[in-house]
């Protein structure tokens, strides 16, 4: 199978200071890679230049074998769907609208069509906010705004997520939910890149982790791998240990 | 879902049949009392005071009201600020001062059109240039410095204006005034033909993306990735908006407020999916604008109140109305 995602010496640098550089993976369907790193690691940075947002300054990025810049944006849209990490609260649609516009780049229609509603209704249902509907955003609470929004990337039926911290103001259930959507989503062969603080959530649900450590890519392994050889932790933390749970898993703790 | 999201759909229906009924009645509102039976008969002075004052001064204000409330709504959505408006950008100031200019210098016509049209237009688009250039900041534009360069183009353009009252002459200092209250006139069906193409032309483009502006009013990143050409939507929203706006400002002066309150209201009672927002905006400020402009026909008589001033004595407190309501529930 040939990757969905290519990176290969990848670099972004604002003013002379490189926030990124020589950037190389290939992501494949069925895998969720979660990006982890310090504060100001170019996480953010690195899924942005993925979903097209910025140009990178160097090395090369291809989305099914084509280089990211030759793809319309509405064709790429039909493949990639970004979760942003920051969305303004006040907006002024329903959380029913906000989630119809995944289905944007699907349909060349003024009104939805049935199956576009059949899809909004899917992915809001997985989500746990189907309820929520026919309410502002402006009037949702942080987790339900960010679950809606979750939805609407799914309803986007992408091949390649990516999520800029998706479990952001999640209760613990509901974060745990999130993450096995996306294992659900590997399942059916897309592929996902997710951002996330939580090294413990990383590795319960992620099939492999990647670490950036000043714009440079500090760890790249299968989540076996990781749990196996635990150096990596250092680079968060000297207080960091692996650990095994009662019930056998690993568990990154603190001390 | 379904029937929510299909149900705002039929306010457009609505406004529209209103605005028709706005057409074809308001006509009738005036001074002078006109009878059914003399202007069926097409009989003077009945049948003149209709068509030739009343009904092209309703069209011109059902358009102008229009044009003016959909490039507020399209400003908004592009800058996702709901005081952004051609008003508060400096748009409407920049076309004053263009028209001003026309008139101070004497211009009747250049390149065959109106010399008022032409430099109307010529001051919107240098005074967009300006404020859009100076709240760029590294190629991302933020909606606070251009409200506030907005602020400061209109400033230095109302300065300006004053300046060049001081220069002319008494009977061009007469129409600048008259010109700058803001309100609307009888006007030859030539003119109003020309208007109609233009706005219809430029609103059409509009709302064929609503479900672009609907990405945009999230955010920009939201809609690239949603499949939006940014860049390119961008500068068409602020061509088509201040061409909207500068061809209605040379006609009608300034008027300010339905930019605002018009969108406004349409998006915290029916909805804000620009597929209906905008259509419901552009014929609810047509209606808004022909109906002020009916009462300050009658409210005054034989004397007028600009329409304009109407608009901002009614409007203006609804307006608070509005907002203290919704804060409350």
């Amino acid at each position: 199978m040939t990757p969905r995602l290519r990176l290969a010496g990848v670099a972004w640098e604002v003013g002379g200071r490189p926030v990124l550089s020589g950037v190389t993976f290939d992501l494949r369907g069925g895998e969720v890679a979660v990006v982890t790193g310090r504060n100001g690691a170019g996480k953010s940075t690195l899924l942005d230049i993925v979903a097209g947002l910025r140009q990178s300054t160097g090395g090369d990025v291809r989305l099914d074998e084509r280089p990211l810049a030759a793809w319309d944006p509405r064709a790429r849209a039909r493949v990639i769907a970004h979760l942003p990490q920051i969305v303004r609260p006040d907006l002024p649609f329903l959380a029913g609208e906000l989630v119809l516009m995944g289905r944007y780049p699907h349909t060349d229609r003024w009104f939805e069509g049935d199956e576009d509603r059949a899809a909004v209704e899917r992915a809001m249902r997985r989500t746990h906010c189907w309820e929520l509907r026919d309410r502002l955003l402006q009037t949702l609470s942080g987790g339900e705004r960010q679950r809606v929004l979750l939805a609407a990337c799914f309803a986007q039926e992408p091949a390649l997520l990516l999520l800029d911290e998706p479990s952001t103001h999640l209760d613990v259930d509901q974060q745990m939910h999130c993450f096995s959507l996306l294992r659900e989503e590997s399942a059916r062969g897309a592929a996902c890149l997710a951002v996330t603080h939580d090294l413990n959530l990383a590795l319960a649900y992620a099939t492999r982790l990647i670490v950036l450590a000043d714009g440079r890519v500090a760890l790249d392994a299968s989540i076996e791998d990781a749990i196996r050889s635990t150096g990596w932790l250092s680079l968060f933390s000297p207080r960091l240990t692996m650990t095994t749970t009662a019930a056998g898993r690993a568990w990154v703790s603190y001390s | 879902m379904s029937g929510s999201s299909r149900h705002p759909a039929r306010w457009v229906g609505v406004f529209a049949l209103v605005f028709i009924a706005s057409g074809l009645l308001l006509p009738f509102v005036g001074p002078v009392a006109l009878s059914a039976a003399r202007v069926r008969m097409h009989q003077e002075p009945d049948w003149s005071i209709l068509v030739q004052l009343r009904l092209s001064r309703t069209l011109l204000g059902l358009l102008a009201g229009g044009a003016l409330a959909l490039a507020g709504a399209l400003f908004q959505a592009v800058l996702r600020d709901a005081l952004a408006t051609p008003y508060t950008l400096g748009i409407s100031a920049g076309a004053s001062l263009g028209a001003v200019t026309s008139i101070w210098l004497g211009w009747q016509q250049v390149a065959g059109l109106p010399a008022i049209w032409v430099t109307a237009l010529l001051g919107s688009a240098v005074v967009l240039a300006l404020v859009v250039g100076a709240a760029l900041q590294q190629r991302r534009l933020s909606s606070f410095s251009l409200l506030l360069s907005g602020l400061a183009a209109n400033s230095v353009c109302s300065a300006f204006i004053i300046v060049i009252y001081g220069l002319v002459s008494a009977s061009q200092s007469f129409s600048i005034s008259r010109w700058l209250i803001g309100g609307l006139d009888a006007i030859d069906y030539v003119t109003l033909g020309g208007f109609v193409v233009v706005v219809a032309i430029a609103a059409s483009i509009v709302i064929r993306q609503a479900k672009s502006w609907n990405l945009m009013a999230v955010d920009p990143a939201w809609a690239a990735t949603r499949g939006a050409h940014v860049t390119r939507l961008t500068l068409s929203g602020y061509a088509a908006g201040s061409i909207l706006t500068a061809v209605t400002v040379a006609l009608t002066g300034p008027i300010g407020f339905v930019g605002l309150v018009v969108p406004h209201l349409v998006r915290t009672r029916i909805g804000a999916d620009h597929r209906v927002l905008m259509p419901c905006a552009f014929l609810g400020g047509g209606i808004l604008l022909a109906a002020c402009d009916a009462v300050g026909r009658i409210v005054m008589a034989p004397s007028e109140v600009p329409a304009g001033a109407v608009m901002a004595i009614l409007g203006g407190p609804y307006l608070v109305w509005v907002l203290r309501q919704r804060s409350i529930a």
